[in-house]
């Protein structure tokens, strides 16, 4: 009788830690996205999935992480499966698989995409907030801010001017990640320069007539052929910077944003000219 | 009478070129930006050369030679094929040879061969476009008529099609399919001297074994047998210009992917001002060809910056009327 009782009382206490504060135990997350941020911010035991892009060493920052779970291709049938009490996908998720996870009374989050430092700033707190995990995202937010602070303290005083170019003449202008890291980083971005907003081509001949000082690349799939990743091999792309090759920064920093975006700005702060 | 011939050749071939000069100066003169041309062009050959000698002798020079060069090739080689073939549908965008080349340079590039070795390219251009004539041709027979000809050279084309897409969908590049619109109708943006290197040496050996052809090509209006009596091996020239089509259309499709109906357009309009002979239409349609393709190209730049208008858009939108009209007016023969 009185053990009853004592086990009524541990569970008067323990009850509203473990079931009242609806903390989500069986996360899944079917956008490459959300999987980053629910890696980095999660207790392990709450992931119950995430998308198999997470495991794409090339455009997942945390593919190590992701490898210790099952992933899932974002089909109805399969996550009905894994009994999730979240499940968050992006902004571009399929409307329709996300209205039909509703209808069936899942509870499904979307993310929006980050085009600045503030926008990853709110998606971190977001993120933490849903999977009640708000002091590792305000720690998390505060690393971030301190690398990145410690970086615009050692800007030179004259920036130098700089581009990223892609496969195809692509190029990130105002609004984007990448022109963001640039500006932080102690760069002048040529394209924002050349009223390039969002992520647009830009002419050969208009970026050769800017005069970049260091070109920058970000591709998908390094190593492989095709007529839009030989436009970076362009012989003028080396004489117009002096001999100097494009500086390749991997994908992963921004495909989403995140605080991995304080690494492509150091990459990008280190690549300055001495 | 003859005399009077001759000098309309020359007058004839003297105005080609001189539309063609103008063309290729025109082209020099146009880009995103206005450039001081004539400064530029000679900054162009300083050690260190300035921004826009640059943008002259890396960009806008390159661009308009591939667009010389490969206009004249085709030109050429159209006019080699529908006087070989005595038929005046036969051009290397309808038997197939430009397909064949772009399937062939696809096979090379997308798989990492042209990062090995560079002339791997161009050469898969050149493979590719003789199998697919010489298919077309096995197709048709030796004696085919017009419409086997160009039925063979449908279904070759559709073939070559369907490998270009199934390869650039298994190419391990993610930029590959996007890039089909590119192999299917051609473009000659942002090339650099680099490409225009591994385009020429093909190129030329190509021409130089058709303008030698134009005696026997004269000799074969008159028939295959009369030609043969005035000791014209067919096969060795069917051969010969199989060959330097290949040779030229592979190198030149390798670089700018197969450009449409400048081959079938360019010999055609030419003919009734040569006097209908094979020899003089060779030179002519070369000229012809590379003033059509620089033209063509000109207007792609003309449009507002970053429509990216691929130049086979515009030569396929005057070809094709063309070749309608090429339809309509043969079926009136018919009648």
């Amino acid at each position: 009788m009185k053990k009853t009782l004592l086990t009524f009382l541990l569970l008067l206490i323990v009850y509203p830690v473990v079931w009242g504060s609806d903390k989500p135990a069986r996360i899944v997350s079917i956008n490459l996205c959300t999987d980053q941020l629910l890696l980095l911010l999660a207790d392990p035991g709450q992931i119950t999935s995430v998308s198999f892009l997470a495991l794409e060493p090339t455009s997942s920052y945390m593919a190590r992480q992701a490898a210790q779970y099952p992933v899932n291709y974002a089909k109805a049938e399969e996550l009905i499966d894994l009994q999730p009490d979240l499940i968050l996908a992006g902004a571009y998720t399929d409307r329709a698989l996300i209205l039909l996870l509703r209808k069936l009374g899942y509870r499904v989050e979307t993310f929006p995409l980050s085009s600045s430092i503030d926008d990853i700033r709110d998606n971190i707190r977001l993120m933490a907030k849903l999977i009640d995990r708000e002091s590792e995202g305000e720690m998390l937010v505060s690393e971030m801010n301190r690398r990145l602070e410690k970086i615009s303290r050692a800007h030179p005083k004259r920036k130098p001017r700089g581009a990223f170019y892609q496969p195809n003449g692509y190029t990130g202008g105002r609004g984007t990640l990448q022109h963001s890291a640039l500006e932080l980083a102690g760069w002048k971005n040529i394209a924002d320069e050349e009223g390039v907003v969002g992520y647009g081509a830009i002419d050969l001949e208009r970026l050769i007539r800017s005069q970049p000082e260091q070109l920058f690349t970000s591709s998908y799939a390094p190593g492989t052929q095709s007529r839009g990743q030989q436009l970076l091999k362009h012989p003028v792309l080396r004489q117009i910077t002096q001999g100097r090759e494009p500086v390749e920064i991997d994908y992963k920093y921004w495909i989403c944003g995140g605080p991995m975006i304080a690494d492509a700005v150091e990459i990008l702060h280190r690549s300055l000219p001495q | 009478m003859r005399s009077v011939e001759l000098i309309h050749q020359r007058m004839l071939i003297v105005i080609l070129v001189i539309v063609m000069v103008c063309l290729f100066v025109v082209s020099l003169f146009i880009g995103s930006n206005p450039l001081p041309v004539i400064q530029a062009a000679r900054e162009s050959l300083l050690d260190t050369p300035t921004v826009i000698g640059l943008i002259f002798g890396e960009i806008r020079l390159p661009r308009a030679l591939i667009a010389l060069f490969t206009g004249a090739t085709l030109g050429l080689c159209g006019a080699a094929m529908q006087g070989l073939l005595r038929n005046p549908l036969a051009s290397p965008g309808l038997i197939g040879s430009s397909s064949g080349a772009a399937l062939g340079a696809v096979s090379m590039l997308y798989f990492g061969f042209g990062v090995v070795m560079p002339l791997a390219v161009p050469l898969g251009g050149v493979a590719g476009a003789l199998l697919a004539t010489f298919m077309v041709y096995l197709m048709a027979g030796r004696e085919g008529g017009t419409l086997t000809l160009i039925l063979a050279g449908v279904a070759i084309n559709a073939l070559a099609l369907a490998l270009i897409s199934l390869l650039l969908n298994l190419a391990p590049s993610p930029y590959a399919v996007r890039e089909i619109v590119l192999w299917m109708m051609g473009s000659i943006a942002n090339h650099s001297m680099t490409d225009l290197w591994t385009l020429l040496p093909g190129v030329l050996l190509g021409w130089l074994m058709l303008f030698g052809t134009g005696r026997s090509l004269d000799a074969l209006t008159l028939g295959a047998e009369t030609a043969s009596t005035m000791g014209i091996s067919l096969s060795r020239l069917r051969w010969r210009i199989f060959l330097a089509v290949a040779l030229s259309v592979g190198s030149a499709v390798a670089i700018t992917g197969s450009i449409g109906f400048i081959g079938l357009v360019v010999p055609h309009l030419l003919r009734p001002l040569v006097g209908f002979q094979p020899s003089r239409l060779l030179l002519t349609s070369a000229l012809g060809g590379a003033s059509l393709l620089l033209a063509a190209d000109i207007s792609t730049r003309l449009f507002p910056a970053g429509t990216d208008i691929k130049v086979g858009v515009l030569t396929s939108l005057v070809g094709a009327p063309f070749f309608l009209y090429l339809i309509i007016k043969s079926r009136r023969y018919q009648l």
